[in-house]
């Protein structure tokens, strides 16, 4: 079944497009990565699926719906982590969470629990009451993610999700994501660590000056770009080369 | 070479538009409106209590204390920026060029409080001295030498010491300028001249030790930037300067009024925008302040109708202010993907502000309890404030 589908969607900040005519598709228990250069449109198609940017064309259905249809039903079918935490300085970890839920209409039960498995494996625990101020650049990250791991949607939106997270914390992470992919959640992650990315993904979306370049699995992108036994690094590189001529 | 100079004119042009950009908000805003009733009502109290007061009162004494505390804060405005400390290096021989154009304007623009409260003090100074006018504005005229000599002092010990234990010069300062003024007040003249001379001797003796220093770029820098600080926190309460983010504290002692949202996901937003509202010190010290000014003329005022317009321009101004801080943010915040109603943001913020205004119109009122129609000035808070909210545009449907 398919969670997320982009069709010939074009748009970006101003009436110049940043990205064009994109279409791609995330099914079920799917962990899909989004690789493109500073600039290919990474975090503009991640604005679109979100919301805080509207398509000039082409359209956006997650579970079915547009954000025009069914805004409650579209805001509840996905999580967003993005790329720099961003934190409420005013409350505590705790609050986060609480927050979180409420807007989520999470029931405190269930916010009790799952708070406390995430904490644990999060190693947040004794932080609990601690401002925003206090937290480390991995700390403010890890706060991010355990909200979003509390809401437990059909869609996490993850955007660099390793930049400032310790080694732990990454393996973490990965847990989570395993986890959830194993219950039939769909991941779209974006990232630049390649390594990690090309270990983890079931499929690869290269984007390239706001366009797909290549999508599919490591095997589809080796066959795409004619470079049999390559690494995704090897063909990072490719296309980056392949911009240098034109 | 003139280019510091050069150097000197752009920053302030670009200053003086700065300034400009958000005193216009500040004086076209409410305050303009509560200030003309604020210092007529206090300059009314002022001049029928000139008529009752006895010839022993310490004019002299009060009036030297109150200039000479204001004296003594003389704080360089040098509009040094953090670069400068690795691109002006270079130039620092010819730095004494543009202090002297800095400490000019800071003497200029600092004058004018010193010369206002004495100005003020003048009527007082006629009913209980025998000065003559001549004396009377010669004492201004010592004024104006002190506040020049304080300027130097003050800039001279930062540089020398590089900004450490300011305090001490300030208090030697501060005591020195309260006794000129004293003695000016009292005829005592030559007092005047040797501690005018005391204060010129301590400015040549820091000036020496500046000469063989550095220039003590990490402390001007920090001084510019808590000043200029200080003034975008001022003109943000009364309109939206970008980047400015308030101080938090936790403010436990409150932590009972967050019990009144239920857990729900329609209070979401409620449950955010109380703690906002008492977490952040910019919106709370605001309210804080405003309840505070309007309970104290309330007070000291007691001519109904001065309260009654006072406690509404409060109100009004209290109310819009909030309003726009709590609901307009350019940044992006999470609770904008919350699958919450759009509205919820604005009813939370309603509610908050309802509460927080009942508690400024029970504070005003109990403290116009002795006026006639007391609970006017209650009532007339909250219905400003209600119609305030109601009629005025939502911020947040600007973005």
């Amino acid at each position: 079944m398919t969670v997320l589908q982009l069709t010939d969607v074009t748009g970006g900040y101003t009436r110049k497009p940043v990205i064009k005519e994109l279409s791609f598709a995330i099914g079920e228990g799917e962990l899909v990565g989004l690789i493109g250069l500073n600039g290919a449109g990474k975090s503009t198609t991640i604005k679109h699926i979100i919301g805080t940017l509207l398509p000039q064309k082409g359209e956006i259905r997650l579970n079915g719906v547009t954000l025009n249809e069914n805004l409650d039903k579209y805001r509840s079918s996905f999580s967003y982590i993005p790329e720099t935490p961003v934190l409420y300085d005013e409350l505590t970890l705790k609050e986060h969470l609480e927050l979180t839920a409420m807007a989520y209409g999470i029931d405190e039960a269930t916010l009790e629990t799952r708070s406390q498995s995430l904490l644990k494996e999060f190693r947040m625990e004794k932080r609990l009451n601690w401002f925003p101020a206090h937290f480390s650049k991995g700390m403010r990250q890890k706060v991010m993610i355990m909200c979003a791991f509390l809401v437990n949607p059909q869609l996490y939106i993850i955007d660099e999700p390793f930049v400032g997270l310790d080694p732990l914390g990454i393996q973490s992470l990965l847990d989570q994501m395993d986890e959830k992919k194993k219950d039939g959640a769909s991941i779209l992650m974006s990232t630049h660590i390649l390594s990690t990315a090309e270990k983890h993904c079931d499929r690869i979306i290269l984007l390239h000056e706001g366009r797909v370049r290549a999508q599919g699995t490591m095997n589809d992108l080796r066959r795409a770009f004619q470079m049999p036994n390559a690494t995704l690094d090897d063909l990072y590189i490719a296309m980056t080369k392949e911009q240098d001529h034109e | 070479m003139n280019s510091l100079q050069e150097v000197w004119s752009k920053r302030f042009n670009h200053y003086m538009n700065e300034v400009q950009k958000y005193m216009r908000f500040v004086f076209t805003g409410h305050i303009a409106l509560v200030l003309v009733f604020v210092i007529g009502a206090v300059g009314y109290q002022y001049s029928e209590w000139l008529n009752v007061v006895e010839n022993s009162f310490p004019a002299e004494w009060i009036v030297a204390i109150a200039v000479g505390f204001i004296l003594a804060l003389s704080r360089p405005v040098t509009l040094l920026r953090e670069p400068d400390q690795v691109y002006l290096l270079p130039l620092e021989s010819q730095m004494p060029a543009y202090f002297s154009k800095a400490l000019r304007w800071t003497f200029w623009s600092q004058i004018a409080l010193a010369s206002i409260i004495y100005i003020v003090a003048i009527p007082l100074l006629k009913v209980v001295t025998e000065l003559s006018s001549g004396q009377i504005w010669l004492v201004l005229a010592v004024i104006i030498v002190l506040k020049y000599l304080n300027v130097h002092i003050e800039f001279n010990y930062r540089y020398a010491n590089r900004g450490a234990s300011l305090i001490i010069d300030r208090i030697t300062r501060g005591l020195l300028s309260i006794l000129t003024v004293q003695s000016a007040l009292t005829m005592g003249y030559a007092y005047v001249v040797i501690f005018i001379i005391l204060l010129f001797v301590y400015n040549r003796a820091l000036a020496k030790r500046v000469k063989v220093q550095t220039i003590p770029y990490e402390h001007l820098v920090k001084v510019e930037q808590n000043r200029m600080m200080g003034f975008y926190r001022f003109a943000n309460y009364f309109t939206d300067v970008p980047h400015l983010h308030g101080s938090i504290r936790r403010r436990g002692w409150l932590n009972f009024i967050y019990s009144i949202v239920p857990y729900s996901q329609k209070s979401a937003q409620s449950y955010l925008v109380y703690r906002t509202f008492i977490r952040t010190d910019d919106h709370f010290y605001l309210w804080v302040r405003l309840t505070a000014i309007s309970g104290l003329i309330a007070i000291f005022v007691n001519i109904p109708l001065v309260t009654w317009v006072v406690a509404a321009a409060l109100a009004f101004a209290t109310t819009i202010q909030l309003k726009y801080a709590l609901l307009s943010s350019g940044d992006f915040r999470m609770d904008r993907l919350y699958p919450v109603d759009g509205s919820q943001r604005k009813n939370a913020v309603r509610k908050v502000l309802r509460l927080f205004m009942v508690i400024q119109a029970i504070v005003v009122m109990l403290c116009s309890i002795g006026q006639p129609l007391f609970f006017v000035t209650g009532i007339l808070v909250i219905a400003v404030s209600e119609l305030t909210f109601q009629m005025t545009k939502d911020p947040s449907s600007e973005y």
